[in-house]
């Protein structure tokens, strides 16, 4: 017993020196300040994440090369959550108190954003969210110290549902719209579809849901699916489908003649155009919430020109908003003309800020960004100039439309 | 299509007729669990809870291996230890920053756990891929009391272990008819079934979303005494285990998994043997669950992943399956690691794969096993063999 | 629910068995032959479907064939390398270490193929030979998908003839029921393992090749797919080829039938018919019971 103690002790101590030996942050002189990033950067969405961390990393780059922050250069400190909530909030946790970062950016999935938001309120450090968009974040899960930089959950749906009825419901001549809708089952589709249909029928748009499915979030094989909604017989499939899943759904419905028998509406962003390729949905409603061919903030095209440089690809709208996102912390931190979070805070509430997506109000009451929604219909052209599809027309519904009133954000935060 | 021929059979059908022999002197038993010195407590003489009469024969077979001690050393040593930790824990409840008391709370839970895991793994030699599913099942407990009830706490807690056991009873009656790699990934079947009900049943659980903020007694999330308290209950649950393991029932699950045709012809019945295992596993795993929800307040269902199912295994391997904390020390070697390796070095699953096949490969037991002193004495002994040649 | 409709839902059902089964057949010999529950294999999967995307995007979509056959011959040979460093040193260890061992290996795998391909999701085209559907009735369906059922056909056929009426396949056979009787006859039994191994890796590459153009190609690739192997596997019978094809088949219809009957509890369906079948027969439909 005696000694089987001893041994587990002995063992445990040098344990705890090999893994602490690990620990010693590397010096960092006092010119240097740290912000935090941990986000997706493994798995089937590391694609996400690893384009969102490569914005930020651009627009600090930018800013430590113009002479830095308030004298200091900026680093970020950066790690992977694997999509796994604990450890969002573990890595983040660390990077407060290990490295002492003085602002957080947001990760890739909605369960570790509301994770880290909660983090970010104890710690209370500025948290910018340009990826996840839960509404729980500016709503049931608020804290002041978060800031929603993209179309949160209420305002995406509506904004699709507002194109919906504008473009395409008139063009049924009265008829009854056949709906059918497909989403994993997590709150971002299940929100998505929910708001969307609702916002429909505000809109008196007639039509009914003939089938809605809900696959297993990172499921391969869709083609049952596809099949049960192709024998529901509807005019628009409302696919809340994102990324790797998305792209797969596309490829298997293709086989069906999915595209010739249905219109679908979904979330055809920069990265599943650029997979597809030619074999994107042509004619298909798409939703991005920063399409790289629309934006003309001052400053994009000099971004586009040197992402594309860099890593031979358009930017997704992720690295968009990564990058405006770096930039809104920064505007905070010269108006406050301090890293204080309370500070960066305050000057950043309701505050308009310049990024290269144009100017960027923060509401106060909620730190909803008055961001747009961008819609438009999928070309499968292989546009010349970006070397991928794009949207043959992109209409941006203002945030104005979309949002939550004040009241109603009030209402339901904490 | 049989399988007498296959190359690891062999070593599993000959081993366990030589470990029982009274010739155990010698670095051999090194890596013997049964000459483990936590079983010196045990007294071999005490009939084995609910196992026929026959079954001490092979307690007193072993009893030349080790003294046989008086029960009070091991109340003494085990209350010692239990103050020493104590000690421990407040110390560093005091000198560790926050940051570090809930990066302990998380081990502490995974550190139960790996323990948990290990009453299957190494004493039963049952090898449960589907541990996570119990684990989870203690974090949803709560969670899901707390979503849908709005109930309080302390309740809920409590239930976690009767949740777990209750669970592991069922899937243990199915599972544990088949064997080995069939009784692996059964387990592994039940934990994903667990899994995809959690994912897909978005009107009880919210779906691959989780559930968030779950209600936790203010004073647990202070992080000082969130940690004694998940400190506490993960300490009392592993002595608790640890008496098991060296009762009569625990010396038999080990003779089931030295020589299980044996046991049988004994007259033990092994699947009662095995199931009261597996439930007692389930139910510490599902109050570790319970534990993680002091320190995360939340669940989702990562927490019932086949992968999550792996961290109990690479930790007990880690630290070592062959003895009784070994897994607890895996837990926080393992889990320390992780912070330091995804922040500094990004690869983290290239590191912890070649760590993990190096200790396959090279040192079975795990990081205890590098501190045992008969590997010391072999590796001291070694050149004088060679040279002198000896036996 | 029409019966045109019906006969769609089953041929999908045949194209989710046919994958399974290619993948699925490879895992099975090898742990006929070697007794190794290999979880890297879905590595092996995932490395099949990047090669051949990478093949195929750097000499143009022709190539789609000419990948089909090099991509698991590359795979095969990781295959070989990962055989002779790592398994052959736990052969004669416990299945837990064997297990952590793939385990481990797939871990390194995950990581390596991030750094080599890098985390952009990908996708391959079908070639224009195997694009757009057949109509049955009212309904389409995607010739691709045909062509899956057919190479898991081809890939069944071809494995009966190896092991019916070759050496090579009269020795796994032999490996399979005994193989120290085997190496005291005189065969090299180690590079019979070797050989067995890269066979199943390349099976597990041609599996993610054939799939290649009907999904993302992503990093997580390899996580999606070995549990489901490893159910076809177990459902089948650890070690029989044929109870993988009829595990597959299983899988593929309670999938489909799932789907259609209660979508909602559709995943669970493939976790329900290995518990089941288990409790019929706890070896599998084809498998020998395991020994103590």
């Amino acid at each position: 017993m005696v000694k089987h103690l001893v041994r587990t002790g002995l063992a445990a101590v040098s344990a705890a020196m090999l893994t602490g030996s690990g620990w010693v942050v590397p010096a960092y002189g006092a010119d240097t300040v740290a912000v935090a990033l941990s986000t997706t950067l493994s798995g089937s969405i590391a694609e996400v994440g690893r384009t969102g961390l490569r914005g930020i990393r651009m627009a600090l780059d930018r800013i430590n090369a113009q002479g830095g922050l308030l004298g200091k250069q900026v680093r970020l400190v950066s790690a992977d959550d694997g999509a796994f909530p604990a450890n969002g909030v573990s890595n983040v946790r660390h990077m407060i108190l290990a490295d002492k970062a003085v602002a957080i950016f947001g990760p890739a999935t909605s369960a570790v954003g509301t994770a880290v938001e909660t983090v970010a309120g104890q710690y209370r450090l500025p948290v910018f969210f340009h990826m996840a968009n839960d509404i729980q974040i500016t709503t049931s899960n608020f804290t002041k110290y978060a800031f929603e930089l993209v179309p949160n959950t209420v305002m995406e749906p509506r904004a699709i549902a507002y194109y919906f009825a504008e473009n395409v419901a008139p063009k049924a001549g009265g008829k009854k719209i056949q709906i059918a809708t497909i989403t994993p089952n997590y709150s971002y589709g299940r929100d998505t579809v929910e708001v969307f249909l609702k916002t429909l029928k505000e809109l008196k748009v007639n039509f009914e849901v003939v089938a809605q499915e809900f696959p297993q979030l990172g499921a391969t094989d869709y083609t049952s699916y596809i099949s049960a909604l192709l024998a529901a017989h509807p005019n628009y499939v409302f696919a809340a489908i994102f990324g790797g899943d998305l792209i797969t759904f596309t490829k298997q419905a293709q086989g069906f003649n999915f595209f010739k028998q249905t219109k679908i509406v979904g979330f055809y962003d920069q990265v599943p155009l650029r997979v597809l390729g030619q074999d994107s949905p042509d004619g298909a409603i798409g939703w991005n919430r920063a399409p790289f061919w629309a934006e003309s903030g001052p400053g994009f095209k000099e971004f586009l020109a040197d992402y594309r440089a860099k890593f031979h690809d358009a930017p997704s709208a992720w690295a968009i908003t990564g990058y405006s996102a770096a930039q809104v912390w920064a505007y905070g931190v010269r108006k406050a003309g301090s890293f204080d979070a309370d500070k960066v805070v305050g000057a950043l509430s309701g505050a308009t800020v310049p990024t290269i997506r144009g100017e960027i109000t923060l509401r106060a009451c909620d730190h909803q960004a008055e961001v747009p929604e961008f819609i438009g219909r999928v070309s499968a052209q292989i546009d010349p100039q970006y070397g991928q599809p794009i949207y043959s027309q992109t209409v941006a519904i203002a945030a104005s439309k979309t949002m939550l009133t004040c009241a109603q954000a009030k209402s339901r935060q904490p | 299509m049989g399988q007498t021929g296959a190359p690891n059979n062999k070593s599993q059908l000959c081993a366990p007729a030589l470990r029982v022999t009274p010739a155990r002197v010698g670095p051999a038993q090194a890596a013997d669990p049964v000459a483990d010195p936590a079983q010196q407590a045990a007294d071999p003489s005490a009939p084995p809870l609910g196992a026929p009469p026959s079954n001490p024969r092979w307690a007193r077979q072993d009893a030349p291996v080790v003294a046989p001690m008086p029960a009070a050393w091991s109340a003494g040593h085990a209350l010692a230890m239990l103050g020493l930790s104590t000690a421990a824990a407040l110390a560093a409840s005091y000198m560790l920053s926050p940051v570090w008391l809930l990066e302990l709370q998380h081990v502490a839970a995974l550190a139960l756990f790996a323990v948990a895991t290990n009453l299957l793994v190494g004493y039963g030699g049952l090898v449960s891929f589907g541990q996570a599913a119990y684990y989870g099942l203690g974090a949803y407990t709560i969670a899901l009391a707390w979503l849908h009830f709005k109930a309080p706490f302390w309740p809920a807690f409590i239930a976690t272990p009767l949740v777990g056991a209750l669970s592991a009873f069922m899937v243990g009656l199915v599972a544990l008819r088949t064997r080995k790699l069939y009784f692996a990934l059964l387990t592994l079947a039940f934990a994903q079934l667990f899994y995809t009900v959690a994912q897909q049943q978005y009107e009880l659980t919210n779906g691959a979303t989780g559930i968030f903020g779950v209600g936790v007694p203010a004073a647990l999330m202070d992080p000082q005494i969130g940690f004694l308290f998940v400190f506490a209950a993960a300490a009392l649950a592993m002595l608790a285990l640890w008496k098991i393991t060296v009762s009569p029932f625990g010396l038999t699950l080990r003779a089931i998994r030295e020589n299980r045709a044996r046991a049988q012809s004994l007259g033990i019945d092994v699947f009662r043997h095995e199931l009261l295992a597996f439930v007692l596993a389930g139910a510490f795993s599902a109050l570790a669950g319970g534990l993680f929800i002091v320190h995360d307040q939340s669940a989702y269902p990562e927490l019932l992943d086949w992968t999550k199912s792996g961290e109990p295994i690479f930790m007990l391997v880690l630290g070592g399956m062959n003895s009784f904390l070994g897994p607890a020390l895996g837990a926080l070697v393992y889990q320390i690691s992780h912070e330091v390796i995804v922040q500094h070095l990004r690869d983290w699953q290239l590191v912890l794969g070649l760590v993990v096949l190096a200790i396959v490969l090279f040192m079975p037991d795990g990081i205890v096993g590098l501190f045992s002193a008969e590997r010391w004495r072999r590796w001291l002994a070694r050149p004088r063999s060679v040279g002198g040649g000896e036996t | 629910m029409s019966v045109d409709s019906l006969v769609v839902e089953l041929l999908s059902a045949m194209t989710t068995a046919g994958s399974l089964f290619i993948i699925a057949a490879g895992l099975t010999l090898v742990f006929g032959a070697m007794r190794i529950a290999n979880i890297a294999h879905g590595s092996f999967y995932m490395y099949g479907a990047f090669l051949v995307s990478s093949i195929v995007s750097s000499f143009g979509g022709t190539a789609f064939w000419f990948s089909l056959a090099v991509a698991p011959m590359i795979v095969a040979a990781i295959g070989i390398v990962v055989e002779v460093t790592v398994l052959r040193r736990v052969y004669d260890k416990d299945h837990l270490t064997q297990l952590l061992a793939t385990y481990a290996l797939f871990l390194i795998l995950a990581d390596l193929g991030l750094r080599f391909w890098g985390a952009q999701s990908r996708a391959v085209p079908a070639p224009a030979i195997l694009s757009g559907s057949v109509r049955l009735g009212v309904a389409s369906f995607p010739i691709y998908d045909l062509f899956v059922v057919g190479a898991a056909i081809a890939v069944g056929a071809s494995l009966w003839a190896l092991l019916r009426f070759t050496l090579l396949g009269w020795r796994i056979l032999a490996a399979v029921e005994d193989a120290e009787m085997l190496a005291a006859k005189g065969t090299n039994v180690r590079l019979l393992y070797t050989t067995v191994f890269a066979l199943g890796a390349f099976l597990a590459g041609f599996g993610g090749a054939v799939i290649a153009p009907l999904q993302s190609i992503d990093t997580g690739l390899d996580a999606s797919i070995i549990v489901a192997a490893f159910i076809v596997v177990v459902i089948g019978g650890l070690g029989s080829v044929a109870g993988a094809a009829v595990g597959a088949v299983i899988v593929g219809l309670f999938e489909a039938l799932g789907i259609l009957w209660t979508p909602s509890w559709a995943p669970a369906y493939i976790y329900l018919a290995m518990i089941v079948v288990l409790q019929l027969r706890p070896s599998g439909l084809f498998g020998a019971a395991e020994t103590t």
